[in-house]
């Protein structure tokens, strides 16, 4: 601290006149008087050796380099600027959602660690374990629920923060590390989530980890259901599945395999990376926002850090009420040889468990996934867009943000579908309906022969990529748009009629699609209108004279995306099963 | 620093204090300590009137330092460790009076519950610190709230047994349980099982037919495996004494309705269990359920169980009263009625009195039956009636009332491991006997 | 925050709760009530209101199974002398009050001895020989209305001319 210290003042007299007790004043000699008053006896304080030893810089003058010292001297606060501007201030400009997902993980920490103080990773105790802070432990339900509720609320935040981060344009040089950083934060959040999900060891834990897990095995080459997986003589109790579970199935190992990831492996890693993350923010001149000439700048201390205490703060009383309002859920005790019926995944895997209805295990639970996670990195690479960074603007960056927000809806969707519309044995249940009330099982799928599905996927992809780039003129907006949702509703129309007309004559129409109503049509209308306009029309206009290999990197991932979005309303519309398909080497979309 | 920030920094802080004083409030507010609260109280008055009636003053003056001690109530969640059983049973939490450290007599003046003694003297050769309270009465031992404790919430299977159904737990030690005053109704349960012909379908760990589930375990057997959506009973209601009590008290067919029109693919017959509830009344009823309720699969330290030898097959002289013993020993009665009166119902079996054109198919399906055996067993000579017995009759060789409906849940099965030897010359004696004379050719 | 901005003019402040001024203080005393409370919390969760170790508090049996003399009957499971002299009974914890080790009776010599500094207690439990600084401690006891002893190791008592008198001593004469 270079602040120099200001002299001691025990020679000086006290400044209120005559001692208050003679006798002691004299007893204690040396000229010693007694602090006349409150405030003297904080100066002291201040002044006194030992408190100048803890805190250094002495008496709080409140002076601009007071302030300035106490966010530079103070190891907790010195990853702030001392002045920040007021466009980074701004609450709506970041919604606080970096620091307050930080807070989370705070105070994740500190109920965590007290719950291990009573938790005990085996099958015999956790159980009980849990129980106990029910029934018996003071405030044992009050930290449990605690940590329960601040973990779903971290990952909500964390998500939020990446898309506030995307629209804000905040990744773009020079933060694409730390844009890939956070994007692995994400995964670690979401990972140290799943590990604790597994902890209460109740049927609610056991199989969503179980389900949640299976996707391992259908790894390519590591997993044992996985493709090409017998090059490598890959069986259950070899693969990566195994090395995750410590045993074939979740288990004793797997709850101590998976205390560990969630109490010590995970949180410092984590910690890590988030250090690295926070340094980058702190080394990129802590905000995006653009600056601007003459830009007001405010003091950190006070300005910032009492914004970041509250909301702090009442982030903390939300998750307190929440507590008190609703407790974390405890189902039977785990029981490996009864399923539930259905059996989810904890809710932010649930897109991926709903992905796997339409593909092959190893195509949604371990390619697309992977998909995801690099192709957000990668999106600060290929997105040279200068324009927009720091501030939000559909104007400037009309196809990001028009990408990003509907791959984000789709996510969205996909989690909200599994979480609300599945019932037992996956069958689709409005929210409202009773679960009890069984469902007619579904029908038969169908595949699509590879002779005409093979050329349809190709035409998919040639089309896609290559469309975009020939239409050299720029379409009326305000005409191509209508225009192809008039195309949308004929091509659904005439389809309808094709299929009217065939499905007494032809035998492929009875046996596969025998029905053909409202809701086909308009799931037919609606996907091609949403696939056009964001397969063509958004590129087209926007990203038509990107330079080759990112235009090429974005259409893939772009057609990938809505590839995703067809083969769900083949399935859900028409139980298509396949489009196209190799089993011999696992192939099938 | 603008004064939004100021406001929400006051509001933050009062609300946190706030929320967190709630919290204070829930945690102290344990619904046991009302319990025992009143129980303290309720002590202290009778002590108080026991001085007030005591004449002698020295007595009068060496039990107030009991009362005062009385007085001062300690809260404390109280539990017995059972080892043995690896249980944690807190029960004693609010029933005090059953407490065996606090009052070892276990008896109290109080007759209301939770804090009267335990009824009987049950405990004197059952003492809860050995065993605990979970094991015969079920319930949750761990909670400590009523509604949890006494196990009437979600995701807890096992929920407090009542009388008479509380009798289960006595069987499930004691072999010797027909000999024991307290479980007449298990006793009559078993009976009632067996004089029904229940063991023809359903065996009892292993003893018994295979046309149904073995039930040797079907008292721990989990909700998830049972399907309650036809039952018409409130989701609470939902466990294993009412599912066994609907089998007994309503017509299987009725909640467990299969698919017999086949609207799901393939026509699938609903329970193929008979409508034994005709004939039960509750009590009866009530009976098989406590003997049922006791067929649990957890398994016991060895040296609880009580064994009983197994009751000798009575003596009988005549090979007519010796074959009705047979008749009824494997439960042939399940199927071909009590004392071979009538046979009973078998979905879409052919029976008498079926309309292929009535518009209620499944009534018309439903009055399918097994045979009726005085009616056809004086078709068969004696050789013929053995092999019968000894081969069964497949399901797939039972004559269908409607061609295309489901096969009928119900068939013979093969008897001659089960049945031979002199028990086979028997039951073939007793069932010539009751054939139908003026029948045979 | 109290500090308020060096360019912000200081606004008159009335003593008055309802001021800025007392709105702040409320938000600080708030805040240091809420930590303060949060910290009692986690104190009070560590303390645990179920413990899975045998309870403190036993049933020894019927009072009149006890003969005349130390009897060594819960010393292996619970560590305590159950004593009948002429006058009544009472129970002794088995922990050496000079390093906690057990000692062990010796019924010819009527005297406790511990293997580890060679203390020596009386049957009363009153210290004879060697270091021990304080005579053993004598649990609760108490005669339960079907005739069982209760005996609670936590509540304790050593002092002469306490120790004999309820709840520490069972007067088997007077009943």
């Amino acid at each position: 601290m270079s602040t120099p210290s200001a002299p001691p003042t025990q020679e000086k007299p006290g400044p209120n006149g005559p001692s208050r007790v003679p006798w002691l004043e004299k007893l204690l000699g040396n000229g010693f008087k007694l602090p006349a008053n409150p405030e003297e006896i904080k100066k002291e304080v201040i002044n006194s050796q030992v408190w100048r030893s803890v805190f250094r810089g002495g008496a709080w003058k409140n002076t601009p380099r007071d302030r300035a010292a106490h966010i530079i001297g103070n190891v907790w606060l010195h990853l702030h600027p001392v002045r920040v501007r007021l466009r980074s201030l701004k609450f709506v400009y970041s919604w606080g959602m970096g620091g307050i997902s930080f807070w989370l993980y705070l105070l994740l920490t500190i109920s965590g660690i007290l719950l291990m103080f009573y938790y005990r990773p085996t099958p015999e105790m956790a159980f009980r374990d849990m129980k106990d802070l029910e029934f018996a432990i003071s405030y044992g339900w009050f930290w449990r629920n605690l940590h329960r509720w601040c973990a779903h609320a971290m990952v909500v935040t964390v998500i939020l923060h990446m898309i506030r981060v995307f629209l804000t344009g905040s990744y773009k040089t020079p933060r694409e590390f730390n844009w890939v950083l956070g994007v692995t934060l994400l995964t670690l959040t979401l990972f140290l989530s799943f590990t604790g999900y597994l902890l209460p060891w109740d049927q609610l834990a056991l199989w969503a980890v179980t389900v949640g897990t299976n996707m391992a095995g259908a790894t390519p080459l590591l997993g044992n259901e996985g493709p090409f997986s017998s090059l490598l003589g890959m069986r259950i109790n070899n693969d990566i599945r195994f090395g995750l579970l410590g045993g074939t199935a979740v288990g004793e190992a797997t709850l101590i395999r998976f205390y560990v990831l969630h109490c010590v492996f995970v949180p410092v890693v984590a910690g890590a990376m988030l250090m690295l993350h926070f340094w980058r923010v702190r080394k990129d001149s802590f905000s995006a926002a653009p600056y601007a000439p003459d830009e007001e700048k405010f003091e950190t201390w006070p300005h910032l850090i009492s914004r970041e205490y509250v909301a702090a703060a009442l982030v903390t009383v939300g998750v307190i009420v929440w507590s008190l309002l609703i407790n974390a859920p405890l189902e039977e005790a785990a029981n490996p040889t009864v399923t539930p019926n259905p059996s989810k995944a904890p809710w932010y895997f649930l897109g991926l468990q709903e992905l796997l209805v339409y593909f092959d295990p190893w195509i949604a639970g371990v390619l697309l996934p992977n998909i995801i996670i690099v192709g957000l990195a990668a999106i600060p690479y290929i997105d040279s867009n200068p324009k927009g960074v720091g501030y939000y603007s559909f104007k400037e960056r009309p196809f990001a943000n028009w990408m990003f927000l509907f791959g984000c809806a789709l996510w969205f969707i996909l989690i909200a579908i599994g979480t609300y519309f599945r019932g037992p044995s996956w069958g689709w249940y409005w929210p409202w309906e009773d679960w009890a009330v069984h469902k007619p099982p579904p029908p038969s799928t169908w595949s699509i022969p590879n002779l005409a599905g093979g050329p349809l996927v190709g035409l998919y992809f040639a089309l896609g990529m290559a469309l975009p780039r020939l239409v050299r003129k720029e379409l009326e907006w305000r005409l191509a748009v209508p225009t192809v949702g008039i195309l949308s509703v004929a091509a659904g129309l005439s389809l309808k009629i094709i299929h009217t007309l065939l499905v007494g004559k032809v035998a492929f129409f009875a046996k596969n699609i025998p029905h053909f109503g409202a809701g086909a049509f308009m799931l037919i209308a609606l996907f091609l209108f949403v696939v056009v306009f964001f397969g063509f029309l958004l590129p087209q206009r926007y990203i038509r004279n990107l330079a080759l290999p990112k235009y090429a990197m974005t259409m893939v991932l772009v057609l990938m995306m809505l590839g995703v979005l067809l083969k769900m309303g083949a399935r859900l519309g028409f139980n298509v099963k396949y489009v196209f398909s190799i089993p011999q080497v696992n192939f099938n979309i | 620093m603008p004064k939004i920030i100021r406001q929400l920094f006051i509001i933050g802080n009062v609300l946190l204090l706030l929320s967190f004083a709630a919290a204070t409030v829930r945690d102290n507010r344990r619904e046991w300590k009302k319990y025992q609260k009143k129980f303290f109280v309720l002590e202290a008055k009778e002590l108080e009137e026991k001085i007030a009636q005591e004449q002698d003053p020295k007595i009068k003056e060496s039990l107030r330092p009991q009362l005062i001690a009385k007085k001062k109530i300690r809260y404390e969640i109280r539990q017995m460790i059972v080892k043995d059983l690896n249980r944690i049973d807190r029960c004693v939490t609010c029933h005090l009076g059953m407490d065996p450290l606090s009052n070892p007599s276990l008896t109290t003046n109080f007759t209301e519950n939770p804090y009267k003694g335990h009824p009987g003297d049950f405990l004197k050769t059952h003492s809860p610190t050995k065993y605990g309270c979970t094991i015969c009465h079920q319930g949750q031992g761990l909670a400590t709230e009523t509604a949890a404790a006494h196990g009437r919430v979600k995701h807890w299977e096992e929920p407090i047994l009542e009388p008479p159904f509380l009798q289960a737990s006595c069987v499930r030690c004691h072999a010797n349980f027909e000999s024991i005053s307290y479980a007449q109704a298990a006793r009559a349960g078993k009976e009632f099982f067996r004089h029904n012909g229940c063991y023809g379908c359903h065996a009892i760990k292993g003893w018994g037919g295979v046309v149904s589930e073995d039930l040797g375990e079907v008292a721990s057997k989990p909700l998830a495996r049972l399907d309650f959506s036809s039952s018409g009973l409130a989701r609470k209601d939902w466990n294993i004494k009412n599912w066994i009590l609907l089998h007994l008290t309503k017509d299987p067919m009725s909640f467990v309705p299969g698919d017999p029109e086949g609207h799901l693919g393939q026509p699938i017959p609903p329970s193929g269990m008979p409508p034994f509830y005709l004939d039960f009344k509750k009590d009866e009823a009530n009976a098989i359920a406590s003997y049922l309720l006791s067929m649990h699969g957890e398994k016991m330290p060895h040296e609880y169980y009580v064994y009983a030898p197994a009751a000798p097959d009575p003596a009988l002289d005549s090979a007519v009263a010796r074959g009705k013993h047979v008749y009824e020993k494997y439960g042939c009665a399940g199927c071909h009625g009590v004392e071979a009166k009538e046979g009973r119902r078998n979905f879409n079996a052919l029976g008498q009195g079926q309309d292929a054109a009535a518009p209620d198919q499944i009534a018309e399906m439903a009055k399918g039956r097994e045979p009726t055996l005085p009616d056809t067993v004086g078709t068969f000579t004696r050789d013929e009636l053995k092999l019968k017995i000894q081969n069964g009759v497949p399901s797939n060789n039972i004559v269908k009332f409607k061609a295309d409906g489901p096969t009928p849940p119900l068939y013979m099965p093969a008897w001659k491991e089960k049945i031979k030897g002199q028990e086979l010359e028997d039951l073939v004696t007793y069932l010539l006997s009751i054939a139908k004379k003026g029948e045979e050719w | 925050m109290v500090e308020t901005p060096a360019t912000a003019p200081k606004i008159e402040e009335s003593p008055d709760l309802l001021s800025r001024r007392g709105f702040m203080q409320l938000a600080w005393g708030a805040l240091a009530a809420f930590l303060g409370g949060v910290a009692a919390n986690s104190l009070r969760f560590l303390f645990p209101n179920v413990v899975y170790e045998p309870s403190q508090k036993f049933n020894a049996g019927p009072a009149v199974d006890y003969p005349l003399g130390v009897s060594l009957k819960w010393m292996r499971e619970q560590r305590v002398w159950v004593v009948r002299r002429e006058q009544g009974l009472y129970a002794l914890w088995g922990r050496c009050t000079h390093l906690g080790c057990t000692p062990s009776w010796f019924g010819g010599e009527d005297r406790f001895k511990c293997p580890c500094h060679g203390s020596n207690f009386s049957p009363q439990g009153d210290v004879i020989a060697g270091p021990a600084p304080k005579p053993l401690w004598h649990c609760k006891i108490e005669l339960a209305s079907n005739g069982d002893l209760i005996i609670d190791k936590a509540v304790l008592e050593n002092r002469p001319g306490f120790r004999e008198n309820a709840p520490y001593f069972v007067d088997t004469q007077g009943a």
